[in-house]
């Protein structure tokens, strides 16, 4: 029978969503096997018992200062003694900023590479078969992992639902290792930017990607925002190139947003950017790449040139208004 | 202190990718290839490093083929001092955790104090060999740094990124590994100076054999069954017509659907 065990990710007062996604992903991976949840943290019982009521069938919460917040050191040293007693068959952890961090570390202890940004896990006869995206979500790679024990994966955002109804797991706490040589120490947590915005309640959002091409040419985005009402987002390229502020990056590591409205202009779609924008409502997608990746998840596609498509379509907003 | 930069020759994102006949990976033939970006990054900010007297010498290593020569002199025409090239086709064709094996292997004895890479890469985004290349040198490990600064001589202030604007700051003990992303800085470019000068750096040039592994040493694990373009989906309902028929019926489409307009 498999046997699964997910990280949960906290932040010390809520469970992040990727947590009941990763124990989804783990029942259908384990089809009908065993099922576990790993919890680090400093008094999170009640986190342990929201993991124990949506599929886990035990929590090891792993309780002490060196877990305090997340960091490297700290949770590999941690959860490497608890995997090693459990000896699953698979560990699933999120394909996020601190899943890619423990990923490989955890792995290295055990010899044996990760499979990182899945979309599907499937265990069978101790190989795993493993869905990811290579080239930026250009391409599906299906990979396998042979002659590990267990496997580490990172399952991407989204990627899988919860498990529906309610579970009645048992919660089992054991004390992590001392504190006294941590060598990545948690100084604090703040705001990249203090701009103020914050696009992840926006209802409209229009955003640009490369195909922008220069920081002035961001006015016609500025305008069919404007005419819409709605925010200006980005995708990695432009915030990188510092033509706009890090916080209208939308994405893996910038902000998930879900608006109403989300028009993507120039921008080809990278799975980073997609993760983050596409649980909106309806989605509008304009580039001059008829395969850019952003079709796929568009519910609308023009294909050509922005510079063409956006005046034209702030015009039509302006004359559609009453 | 020495410091080391991970890098990889990757094709140019931007070309127009096939699918290998044999549905492996891409074709690449035709392909254009450079120094993946995420690295350029991270020998960006040892170089700053070293012009601030903080680091002594700033070497390149890369893994790959006879063509990943490439990246090494990008990156000792840009400032590298000397470079590691483990060239072996064993390696190269196999997977992160062989990589990792081989870097490891090649700079057990060259006490670095600080190893910086690219997050990923951006041909296979595996997104772990810096963290691997930690886990089998037993060094602390970051991921993902927006900024990096030296608070003293054993000591590397972190910010690494998280989602939601966020950052989180780790104060982490060297010698240590650091995965960068991009954006941190604006990498330099080689000048013609650069280029020639690094015709005369020091490249050493490794196979299995000089790094003590043999052949079930690099058997991967993690291999590939398939390469793909991703399934149509549901797909986009693709609009034509001049930009303002186009932009017409966009905005009916938005009003029907989402009751904004």
């Amino acid at each position: 029978m498999a046997k699964v065990l997910v990280l949960a990710e906290h932040d010390g007062k809520n469970l992040k969503e990727i947590s009941f996604e990763l124990l989804g992903m783990a029942h259908r991976a384990a089809s009908g096997g065993l099922v576990k949840a790993l919890l680090l943290g400093e008094g999170v019982s009640e986190l342990a018992s929201k993991l124990a009521a949506r599929g886990a069938s035990e929590v090891i919460q792993v309780e002490g200062a060196s877990v305090r917040h997340y960091t490297a050191d700290g949770y590999c040293r941690a959860l490497v003694p608890v995997i090693q007693e459990e000896s699953p068959d698979l560990v699933l952890l999120g394909h996020t900023p601190n899943g890619w961090d423990l990923a490989p570390l955890v792995a290295a202890r055990f010899g044996a590479p990760a499979a990182t940004g899945c979309s599907n896990v499937v265990l069978e006869n101790g190989k795993g078969r493993f869905t990811r995206k290579a080239f930026n979500g250009k391409f599906v790679h299906e990979t396998e992992i042979e002659g590990a024990r267990p496997m580490i994966a990172t399952v991407e955002k989204g990627a899988s639902t919860p498990v529906e109804g309610e579970t009645s797991g048992t919660v089992r706490s054991v004390s992590a290792p001392a504190e006294a040589e941590l060598r990545t120490r948690h100084v604090e947590i703040k705001k990249a930017e203090a701009g103020g915005l914050d696009l992840s309640q926006a209802s409209i959002i229009v955003s640009a990607g490369r195909g922008i091409g220069a920081p002035e040419k961001l006015e016609v985005i500025r305008a069919l925002a404007a005419a819409l009402g709605g925010q200006i987002g980005a995708s990695r390229a432009v915030t990188d190139a510092g033509w706009l502020p890090h916080e209208h990056q939308i994405g893996s590591s910038g902000v998930s947003v879900s608006p109403k409205l989300y028009i993507a202009c120039g921008i080809s779609g990278a799975i980073q950017h997609v993760v983050g924008m596409k649980s909106s409502g309806y989605i509008v997608a304009i580039n001059k790449d008829a395969d850019a990746p952003i079709f796929g998840v568009a519910d609308v596609g023009v294909v050509g040139d922005l510079f063409d498509i956006v005046p034209a379509l702030t015009q039509a907003v302006k004359d559609a208004r009453p | 202190m020495k410091s080391l930069v991970l890098v990889k020759q990757v094709p140019d994102s931007n070309s127009a990718f096939r699918v290998n006949a044999a549905g492996t990976w891409v074709d690449e033939t035709n392909l254009s290839y450079t120094v993946n970006d995420f690295d350029r990054y991270a020998l960006e900010e040892l170089l700053k490093l070293k012009d601030a007297g903080k680091v002594e010498e700033v070497v390149a290593l890369t893994v790959g083929g006879a063509d990943a020569a490439a990246a090494i002199r990008t990156c000792l025409a840009t400032g590298a001092d000397r470079a590691i090239h483990v060239k072996d086709d064993a390696i190269s064709g196999s997977d992160p955790f062989v990589v990792a094996r081989a870097i490891h292997a090649a700079i057990a004895s060259e006490g670095f104090g600080l190893i910086l890479g690219g997050l990923q890469a951006d041909d296979d985004n595996h997104t772990q060999v810096g963290g691997l290349v930690a886990g089998l040198l037993g060094w602390p490990f970051a991921s993902a740094a927006v900024g990096l600064s030296l608070l003293d001589a054993s000591t590397l202030r972190v910010e690494r990124e998280l989602e939601n604007n966020e950052v989180q700051v780790v104060d982490v003990t060297l010698p240590a590994v650091v995965t960068v992303q991009t954006g941190m800085n604006t990498p330099r470019y080689a000048s013609l100076k650069g280029i020639m000068a690094a015709k005369k750096k020091p490249v050493s040039t490794l196979a299995l054999s000089d790094l003590r592994l043999g052949p079930k040493d690099v058997e991967a694990k993690l291999r590939t069954v398939s390469l793909a373009p991703p399934p149509k989906g549901k797909g986009a309902e693709i609009l034509t017509g001049t930009p303002e028929e186009v932009a017409k019926a966009l905005v009916g489409r938005i009003r029907e659907k989402t009751g904004v307009l």
